[in-house]
């Protein structure tokens, strides 16, 4: 059973889980009774590494992830995250970047920035500060005073992963961040993502549907099932760090995502 | 016809209005039409001059009616409305029987009013505010159910309180919507005001049309006429300039107005 994870002191010894999932499952209501959603998930992710999770479509990856953001409570099991159990949103500890723009459109770039802070009533001068600081971090220096329409796609996630990570939280769930941009966007931004990232020694769960995209951000990918949402396998992914985009070209990353796509696919 | 250009919509509209008013003076002047049906556009401002005491005195009364029932129908209808919209439950009770008294012409209850609040301002007041709620209550309504859910999930995730829920995204993001049905329910109150006040009263811009009229003085009708169009342009003004104050960041977003206000008028005709 490859998900019996063991395979967190890879980095260093002392490494501590940043997010642990325990014997997690869930079932929703349904139209024609109970649907099990996920099964019996075990996932235990050490701090500052960047996994992603893969899986078919209604596999279940958002639903974990909103268990994880503390947006939704799971059937049983638990989700610890820095070693306490994540009942509620909370902000400090978990970011969250959402598969489409959900900025604000009433609020400028600036403004949707520091939303978080705002909600926490910090006082403006330590807002604005903040806000600029994280604008600056994710390339968009000067534009903090457009508003969101004003932006392309690739700004406005840019835009909301410094909204993510505003108040600084060890762990960054990425829901299809990309998923609405055309490729090259796509990729740059990938790219950008781990320039932030190895800035940030944050921990980031990040979902996608792009195989290409999973190898090349991730320390490990994660492959879950069809539903109901099981872990079926843990990959591993040893390429060098920083990458580069020649990497996709090479016999190992088409190994890996080879790997990953046959699990997928001979799933029904 | 090269070389021409041609000539913007605005100073188009312009000009249909000059033109207007020149047929306005010229018809009654050259006999097409009989004096008593328009006369002609000065006699008509004469007399509002000569009579300008009067006619102040009544827009007066019909804009302070107008004001009232403008602060019914919005509070009542805002009020209502984020409920009706806000809550499942009330929605999928009261939003059916909402939108089908929407259709009903209220009017016919205007008879009901004055027996219950005479024939003053009080009857108007109610009937107008009652005939300006529905759009006012149903736009409310539609504004908060079409909030993106996106919206409200990412706020969670940033750890807002359902008052700040409430505050910081709901009455936001509903804004434009909202604002297109006061705009539409306050022009509805100048109606119910006017039209009230042409059935049964003693005062007011409607009262002096329905006056004037029984005495077969067209000019001071249209004197009426002129003083109510003066009303509902300023209104219009007035609103406009709100709304283009409110909605900076809905320059590019027209498509979402657009969709919402869609969503508003199948509900209406539903």
């Amino acid at each position: 059973m490859q998900h019996v994870a063991n395979l967190t002191g890879e980095r260093s010894g002392a490494a501590k889980a940043a997010v642990e999932v325990r014997g997690l499952s869930h079932v929703y209501a349904g139209r024609d009774g109970a649907v099990p959603a996920l099964e019996n998930i075990e996932l235990k992710v050490p701090a500052g590494r960047f996994i992603v999770i893969v899986g078919p479509s209604g596999c279940g990856k958002t639903s974990l992830l909103m268990m994880l953001a503390g947006l939704r409570a799971p059937s049983a099991g638990t989700i610890l995250c820095d070693g306490r159990p994540i009942s509620q949103p909370d902000p400090t500890r978990v970011g969250v970047v959402f598969q489409e723009a959900s900025l604000y459109p009433w609020l400028t770039a600036v403004e949707n920035v520091e939303f978080p802070l705002v909600l926490k009533h910090a006082p403006r001068a330590e807002r604005r500060e903040r806000a600029g600081a994280m604008l600056n971090l994710v390339g968009l220096d000067g534009f903090g005073s457009r508003y969101p329409h004003e932006l392309s796609g690739g700004m406005k996630q840019r835009v909301s992963i410094a909204r993510g990570l505003v108040q600084d939280p060890p762990v960054l769930l990425m829901d299809e961040p990309f998923a609405a941009l055309d490729e090259q966007t796509r990729m740059t931004m990938g790219h950008e993502l781990l320039s932030i990232w190895s800035q940030t020694s944050k921990t980031v769960v990040f979902i996608t549907h792009s195989l290409t995209e999973a190898v090349y951000l991730a320390d490990e990918v994660v492959v879950m099932s069809a539903r109901p949402g099981r872990i079926l396998d843990r990959i591993t992914v040893d390429l060098p760090r920083p990458r580069t985009y020649q990497m996709m070209a090479t016999d190992v990353f088409g190994a890996l995502r080879e790997r990953i796509w046959l699990q997928i696919r001979t799933t029904p | 016809m090269t070389g021409m250009t041609r000539p913007s919509p605005r100073t188009v509209r312009r000009l249909i209005g000059v033109l207007i008013l020149v047929l306005w003076e010229a018809i009654p002047r050259l006999g097409i039409l009989p004096e008593l049906f328009i006369p002609p556009l000065t006699k008509t401002l004469h007399v509002l001059w000569l009579d300008r005491a009067i006619y102040a005195a009544a827009l007066l009364v019909t804009v302070y009616e107008v004001a009232i029932a403008m602060l019914i129908a919005c509070g009542a209808g805002i009020l209502i409305g984020s409920i009706v919209g806000g809550v499942a439950g009330v929605r999928r009770l009261m939003l059916p029987v909402f939108s089908s008294l929407y259709a009903v012409p209220i009017v016919i209850l205007y008879p009901v009013f004055t027996a219950w609040f005479g024939i003053g301002s009080e009857s108007k007041i109610v009937f107008a505010g009652v005939y300006g709620f529905f759009p006012v209550m149903l736009s409310t309504a539609a504004g908060i159910r079409t909030i993106d859910e996106q919206y409200l999930l990412a706020a969670r995730s940033m750890g807002a309180s359902l008052p700040q829920l409430i505050t910081r995204v709901v009455i936001p993001a509903s804004i434009p919507t909202v604002l297109s049905g006061l705009r539409l329910g306050g022009a509805l109150t100048i109606i119910g005001v006017v039209v009230s006040e042409m059935l049964t009263s003693a005062n007011g811009i409607g009262y002096l049309v329905t006056k004037n009229r029984t005495t077969l003085d067209s000019p001071r009708v249209f004197a009426a006429i002129i003083v109510i169009l003066a009303l509902s342009v300023v209104y219009d003004i007035a609103v406009r300039a709100i709304e283009r104050r409110t909605l900076v960041w809905q320059a590019a977003g027209r498509r979402d107005a657009g969709e919402r206000g869609a969503v508003l008028s199948a509900q209406a005709a539903a």
